[in-house]
């Protein structure tokens, strides 16, 4: 090859992936291979998932089921932690899974590779966050599994129930993912941002009342206002209202729910994306990129 | 100046003060203090999440019943039951994970190979990695106690039992140190996912019965808790601050012996991994990599 050959290859702008459906499964497949790498972090990370659950049933064999049935939400601990569990975890892992990730990548000294390739980064953030739906999803089934069929949780999984799990799910996940946009971008300038998803993440659980019913906050006004702050509170209300006690969608609470997440996302989602496009100009003009 | 001059300077042996342990020791405290007091949110954001956990099992013991307590010898609060395995739990997680995180964080920085090529040994190195979070998650540890005890805990501190309380966390945090030391053996070959911290956190809270007495598990399982110094630990530390029991106790006494006897078989082991882990990652040259 003459030099006129390597120029030329230098100053082409072919893309290997021209269409940004492509480029978004070369990203999730990048990001499923160098996961898959770590087999053994995989494995612990499944069986401390499982674990958490199994903790809880033996939890509730501590709980009285009197105390728990007069707060309306039957008399399985087991069930009512298990909704809680499990989807707080994965509304947690698909949220902070973005900005780990480009957390990862500041430090690994491989953003301003990405950034100064053609590859669109918007399409770079969606694929890395469909990489952690995709990968928690398989958590998410697997503790549900584990909860009804190993450890014998009782939830309702009729059609009706399950179409509206299904559409709560969805707007936990877009309501909240506003969250992750927004601590990405607050990351990326920053540098250290962590601490404020952790602290969301914990807040979040506490106040959506994951281990216990909201009816214990009565007592507490101010932390009760507090968690109507949160979608996480609506949509796992709504959630357990399918899942234990079987609602359907035309059930009046479970609209209610919904009707309250659509507003959520219609004023986090928007945020979300400007405070990440903000952080992403940002360190591209600052020439951050690459620093930590 | 001539390359001979430059050859000379760099043969001097320039003389050094001798830095004694302590002094070592006291500078990586000092040094990871002001890194951590650099992040000052993170510390606000820290300590509202330690606290959230303390709120979170307030609420849960409004549905819980004693039963299962009482039947397992400890006192009937949920509550104090509750609060002391997971504030202890955290503690000794933070410090069986805090030298794999270190590790981790100075082989990010790039600084692992100087410091480990400087004339400070790596028993130095370990030591000085894990006193400071020792020292901060000693710090989160009464605060969660303190919130708990706000929130209606109830203690019974006496001489005895403090005295009792005070040997079982020297034990307690000595026994964890050991697993600490495997962990970053770990860390140094396989650099990501430390499987026994993850291994740790998870079958402690699965097995010694941070939340729950041992006695609601099978009998087929309850070997497995026998295994971790933190079923002894938090068993003992139940007994002396929920029972009033103090050092004269049979039970406590078992539980001492069983903890120290950990230590004595796991910590010749753990140093003698480290070192292979050290020695054979020196050779690769593995040392900074991550």
């Amino acid at each position: 090859m003459n030099s006129s050959e390597i120029l030329q290859m230098f100053k082409g702008e072919e893309l290997r992936y021209k269409s940004n459906l492509r480029q978004l499964m070369a990203v999730v497949w990048a990001q499923l291979k160098m996961m898959l790498a770590y087999k053994s972090w995989l494995i612990m990370d499944l069986l401390s998932t499982f674990a958490s659950v199994v903790m809880y049933y033996f939890v509730g064999l501590q709980v009285d089921p009197a105390k728990l049935s007069q707060s309306g939400w039957g008399t399985s601990y087991l069930a009512f932690s298990l909704v809680g569990i499990a989807t707080s975890n994965y509304l947690w892992a698909c949220i902070t899974r973005l900005s780990h990730s480009i957390q990862h990548e500041i430090r690994g000294g491989t953003l301003e590779t990405i950034a100064v390739t053609p590859v669109n980064m918007l399409v770079f953030f969606i694929g890395l966050t469909v990489r952690g739906y995709l990968v928690s999803l398989i958590y998410l089934i697997g503790v549900f599994l584990v909860g009804i069929y190993g450890l014998g949780a009782n939830l309702s999984l009729s059609p009706q129930s399950l179409s509206a799990f299904l559409v709560l799910f969805i707007l936990m996940l877009v309501s909240n993912q506003a969250i992750g946009l927004i601590a990405t971008g607050v990351i990326m300038v920053y540098k250290k941002g962590d601490p404020l998803v952790f602290i969301l993440a914990a807040l979040n659980e506490f106040l959506a009342g994951v281990l216990y019913p909201l009816e214990m906050l009565e007592r507490f006004p101010v932390i009760k206002a507090l968690s109507m702050l949160f979608p996480y509170t609506y949509a796992l209300d709504g959630m357990r209202r399918t899942l234990i006690l079987g609602a359907s969608i035309f059930d009046i609470n479970v609209l209610a729910d919904i009707a309250i997440l659509i507003v959520f996302s219609m004023i986090l989602v928007p945020t979300g994306l400007k405070v990440l496009g903000w952080g992403y100009r940002r360190i591209r003009r600052e020439g951050t990129t690459s620093s930590y | 100046m001539k390359v001979e001059e430059i050859v000379k300077y760099m043969a001097e042996i320039i003389p050094q003060r001798k830095v004694s342990v302590t002094e070592k020791v006291l500078a990586f405290i000092v040094r990871d203090f002001k890194i951590w007091w650099t992040y000052k949110l993170w510390i606000t954001l820290d300590i509202i999440s330690s606290l959230t956990f303390v709120a979170t099992y307030y609420f849960v013991s409004m549905i819980t019943t004693p039963q299962a307590l009482i039947e397992s010898g400890y006192a009937a609060d949920f509550l104090t039951f509750s609060i002391i395995g997971v504030s202890f739990q955290q503690y000794v997680f933070s410090s069986v994970s805090s030298l794999s995180d270190a590790i981790r964080e100075e082989q990010w920085n790039g600084t692992m190979e100087t410091i480990l090529s400087s004339t400070t040994s790596f028993r130095v190195f370990l030591l000085g990695e894990s006193m400071f979070r020792f020292i901060i998650g000693s710090y989160f540890l009464a605060a969660s106690l303190g919130m708990g005890a706000l929130l209606g805990m109830r203690f019974i501190l006496n001489l005895e039992s403090m005295l009792a309380t005070l040997v079982l966390t020297i034990l307690l945090v000595m026994s964890h140190m050991v697993i600490g030391v495997l962990g970053a053996a770990m860390i140094l070959k396989l650099k990501q996912g430390d499987p026994i911290v993850w291994a740790f956190s998870w079958l402690t809270q699965l097995f010694s019965g941070v939340l729950y007495p041992l006695g609601l598990l099978p009998d087929w399982l309850k070997w497995v808790g026998n295994v971790f110094p933190l079923t002894y630990s938090l068993d003992g530390l139940r007994r002396c601050l929920m029972n009033g029991e103090s050092l004269s106790s049979p039970m406590i006494m078992d539980n001492i012996v069983k903890l120290v006897v950990f230590i004595v078989v796991i910590l010749p082991f753990s140093l003698w991994f480290f070192k292979k882990s050290y020695d054979s990652t020196r050779k690769e040259g593995a040392l900074g990599q991550y």
